[in-house]
């Protein structure tokens, strides 16, 4: 068997290794390299920046554990940002698993760096089910479907949400999303209907498809991925995890470059030969 | 006695600390003393319109203390009252800058009469009282008249054709997709070899079209496993989906003349967390070893997975969904797959239905208007005019 | 009539929801937020409907043996583990630094991240094996590729500064484009297919 014909019958293993060492070895020996920051996040960095202070900001956690690689690093950087420009948040979450990731985002950045007050200067409302349902209601009247805290306390004993009643108080919505109930149902049910600001972060996997919002203006800022959190990072000035994980992706995509350049070599030998 | 006394004068001074007659000193004015808030002017309370009737529109002109001095108004506070001498009740707040505010907590009819006070750091000025305003409710939300317009054409256009399809039989050309051809291959390779057939239907529960789409080929691919007696296996993601699926399979065992061949466990409540779906059927993959795989229904990062773990166990795999970013994964991965808009029409078309058949017609007429429409607009937009640009705008 | 009522159901509640897109007035809107209470309401339900089918699913497995019937087992334990200590202190169960949390952040937690992380070992060997040049377009789209994944990690950015400002053009015009003609396409099979279901021509789920 020659060596085209070897390669060309390569056990899929060998490559899962080389993707396991290509990922994981810059996290022993990092590089360092700087990331470039792109458009569609400097747009939502801006948004946020240009926002008028006490402004309200929801923060919909609408991924689970195993998106949080993903997501949970631009959640934990944009509220920072939120309470550096001392915005309020709105947190709440149309996935049950997320929850405790909301919680202890908030717990990490609100309360041990900012030193923020619960229910004044943010609130938590936890896991809401109904998807594009509960948005419809969440925009017409946000008591009604938000009665009592992740706590349990009412609604109305939260001081923050004495201004805050109905789509109009929201100056932006940020999705986090990796799925359904997520960034379809924010644009299609919350955003087509009241017409607020929203933005998205999104798997790297799912980023591509919210391009044509963001041309539309039904998106005024999209995160697309790590790369998208760790430019995020960037911008609010923060090394966080996503920033330390592009070593690793710059790896992991140089690997499958060549793994294609590869396959097509492979492709073309056997062509030729035939 | 002076202990008494001290005491005595202890106590009021808390009491009346505490209705705030005595302001203790801790807070620091940050404005100079030259700084004087100007109050805002209420200039109109308009209803909102389009809307439910609860709502009206404060517009006030700023306080000029904002031009004078930058940075000394905090706030605008918005404060309601159902006649000018009852109690005026704040309704919300607004940053400085911003003069309007939209009071959606209004019963459609009734008097109103507002006040905008101009908050600073320690100073405030309160507007003169305006009203009465009411809310009106509207019948008609006339932002959506063109999206009206063209509800209406596709609703037509489908409505005649399908009247079109049922005089013609049903006899009506609509193209083949080689995928109907691959289901009963699937399913019959899935017989010889005397394994099952695997079926997942996406992520979303029955809310999303694209899960009733699936359903729909699911009651072709459920009425040929009866007919040739090949076991169904389908995990589902929501619990209401489960329920109407198994409604589905059972009606089609039905059709295939085998109803005591279903069996209502083959079809599951696996879990809602999508990746533990995803371990769950990998699972099945990996150890029943399905001979045909299908995957129909809206499909996220897991769709991938699922392709590549089906591929390894050698299955004959069947894609299709309508989300537009997972369809690369599905076409690699996958021996056919159905690319968004045939997801819809696969269980109409397969079905061979007149009615069916129709409305996939009148769909695609539709879609040849659309196409012109934007291509006219593309156009217009280019010579200046816009109308066409705007005309399906919600805003 | 165990077919008409639920097909005369779907009729009314199919062409009210579309009405009250236009029509905004209070008691449309009123009895159109009730419909989607109860809609909430049902889903919340279904949550146990789902527990419930899970766990006699499984337990039919255990009682009769079936092929496998260990990890049906263990689906129970854990799931009663899950339960218990979701529910026994009450809210409290959910805080911080109680069992629940424990199991959540350091159990589920990584296994979802597992599951999630297989996507890079799939992409990569989908990638080697099926990426190939077979034609000119298949070329262009390959090319693509490249420069995006370029364009996305810094790296890219090393080699040539122009890799991300390319990538945005490339994501911005040619992917929203042909994302567009296929989205309008599937919006209209939405359409229709939305109208099949309300008039009653799509009803394989009923019996």
């Amino acid at each position: 068997m020659s060596v085209i014909e070897k390669l060309s019958k390569l056990d899929r293993r060998y490559v899962f290794l080389a993707v396991a060492i290509a990922v994981s070895l810059p996290m022993f020996f990092p590089l360092g390299l700087p990331v470039e920051v792109t458009a569609p996040v400097k747009q939502l960095y801006d948004v946020i920046e240009e926002l008028p202070e006490r402004s309200v900001v929801l923060i919909s956690i609408d991924y689970d554990p195993s998106g949080a690689p993903e997501l949970q690093p631009a959640t934990l950087a944009i509220l920072r940002h939120c309470f550096k420009r001392n915005l309020r948040v709105l947190v709440l979450g149309m996935w049950a698993p997320g929850v405790p990731l909301g919680m202890k985002a908030l717990d990490e950045v609100a309360v041990k760096e900012f030193n923020k007050k619960y229910g004044v200067d943010y609130v938590n409302f936890g896991y809401r089910p109904g998807g594009a349902i509960f948005l419809v209601n969440l925009g017409r009247d946000v008591h009604d479907v938000c009665r009592t805290d992740v706590y349990g306390t009412p609604v109305d004993e939260l001081p923050m949400m004495r201004d805050v009643h109905s789509a109009k108080d929201i100056a932006l919505v940020v999705t986090m999303s990796m799925g359904v109930p997520g960034s379809d149902q924010w644009i299609f049910y919350y955003q087509a209907r009241y017409r607020g600001k929203l933005a998205t972060a999104q798997t790297a996997i799912g980023a591509p498809r919210y391009y044509p919002y963001l041309q539309t203006g039904q998106l005024v800022g999209l995160i697309g991925g790590m790369k998208g959190a760790a430019e995020y990072e960037r911008l609010v000035k923060t090394r966080g995890f996503a920033s330390i994980g592009m070593d690793s992706q710059s790896a992991a995509h140089m690997l499958i470059i060549g793994l294609v350049v590869l396959g097509n070599f492979i492709f073309w030998m056997e062509k030729r030969k035939k | 006695m002076k202990l008494l006394v001290a005491i005595y004068v202890a106590i009021v001074s808390l009491v009346l600390f505490d209705v705030g007659l005595i302001q203790a000193d801790t807070h620091t004015p940050a404005e100079p003393d030259s700084v004087k808030i100007f109050p805002p002017k209420i200039t109109a309370l308009k209803d909102t319109p389009n809307d439910a009737g609860t709502s009206i529109d404060i517009l006030w002109e700023l306080s000029p203390s904002e031009s004078l001095f930058p940075g000394a108004i905090i706030e605008y506070q918005i404060f309601r009252a159902s006649s000018p001498e009852s109690t005026f009740e704040r309704v919300g707040a607004v940053p400085a800058g911003v003069s309007k505010f939209s009071d959606g907590g209004t019963e459609p009819g009734k008097p109103y009469w507002y006040k905008v006070v101009a908050v600073g750091d320690s100073q405030q000025a309160a507007s003169e009282i305006a009203g009465p305003g009411k809310s009106v409710m509207q019948w008609f939300d006339r932002r959506r008249k063109g999206v009206l317009v063209f509800v209406i054409l596709i609703c037509t256009l489908i409505a005649v054709f399908i009247e079109v399809a049922k005089a013609k039989k049903g006899k009506m050309f609509l193209r083949h997709l080689p995928v109907f051809d691959a289901i009963d291959e699937a399913i019959g390779r899935a017989t010889e070899m005397g394994k099952k057939v695997l079926y997942i239907m996406g992520q979303s529960d029955v809310d999303d079209p694209q899960t009733v789409a699936s359903m729909s080929i699911l009651a072709r691919v459920a009425e040929k496993t009866a007919a040739y007696g090949t076991k169904l296996d389908v995990p589902c993601v929501w619990p209401m989906a489960m329920s109407m699926a198994r409604e589905t399979v059972k009606e089609s065992f039905l059709r295939a003349g085998k109803p005591d061949a279903y069996k209502e466990d083959d079809i599951y409540y696996l879990t809602s967390d999508q990746f533990g779906y995803v371990a769950g059927v990998d699972g099945v993959m990996m150890r029943d070893r399905p001979a045909a795989n299908f995957y129909l229904g809206a499909f996220y990062a897991e769709s991938l997975i699922f392709a590549e773990t089906g591929y390894t166990t050698g299955a004959i795999q069947i894609a299709g969904t309508a989300m537009v970013d997972q369809l690369p994964f599905f076409v690699v991965a996958c021996d056919y797959t159905l690319i968004g808009e045939e997801l819809y029409a696969a269980g109409a078309s397969l079905s061979g239905d007149p009615i069916q058949i129709g409305s996939i017609r009148g769909q695609d007429i539709a879609k040849a208007i659309f196409f012109f429409y934007i291509i006219a607009g593309v156009v217009l937009k280019l010579a200046g005019i816009n109308w066409l640009e705007t005309l399906l705008r919600l805003d | 009539m165990r077919l008409q009522i639920p097909l005369a159901i779907i009729l009314v509640m199919g062409i009210f929801t579309l009405v009250t897109a236009f029509i905004p007035a209070k008691p449309i809107a009123d009895v159109n937020q009730l419909l989607r209470n109860w809609y909430i309401g049902i889903i919340t339900f279904f949550i146990f409907l789902g527990t419930f089918n899970l766990a006699r699913v499984n337990i039919n497995k255990i009682k009769r043996r079936r092929r496998d019937w260990g990890y049906s087992f263990i689906l129970l334990g854990c799931l009663a583990l899950m339960l218990f200590l979701g529910f026994y202190k009450g809210r409290a169960s959910t805080e911080e630094g109680q069992p629940f949390m424990y199991l959540y952040f350091n159990v589920q937690f990584p296994l979802g991240a597992t599951m999630y992380s297989l996507l890079a070992f799939f992409v990569t060997s989908a990638s080697f094996r099926a990426f190939r040049a077979r034609n000119k377009e298949a070329l262009c789209l390959l090319l693509a590729a490249v420069i995006i994944m370029l364009g996305r990690v810094p790296v890219g950015t090393a080699i040539w500064k122009g890799f991300p400002s390319v990538t945005e053009w490339i994501m911005n015009y040619p992917n929203a484009a042909a994302k567009r003609g296929i989205s309008l396409g599937i919006d209209l099979g939405l359409i229709s297919m939305a109208l099949r279901m309300i008039l009653g021509i799509e009803r394989s789920y009923m019996q």
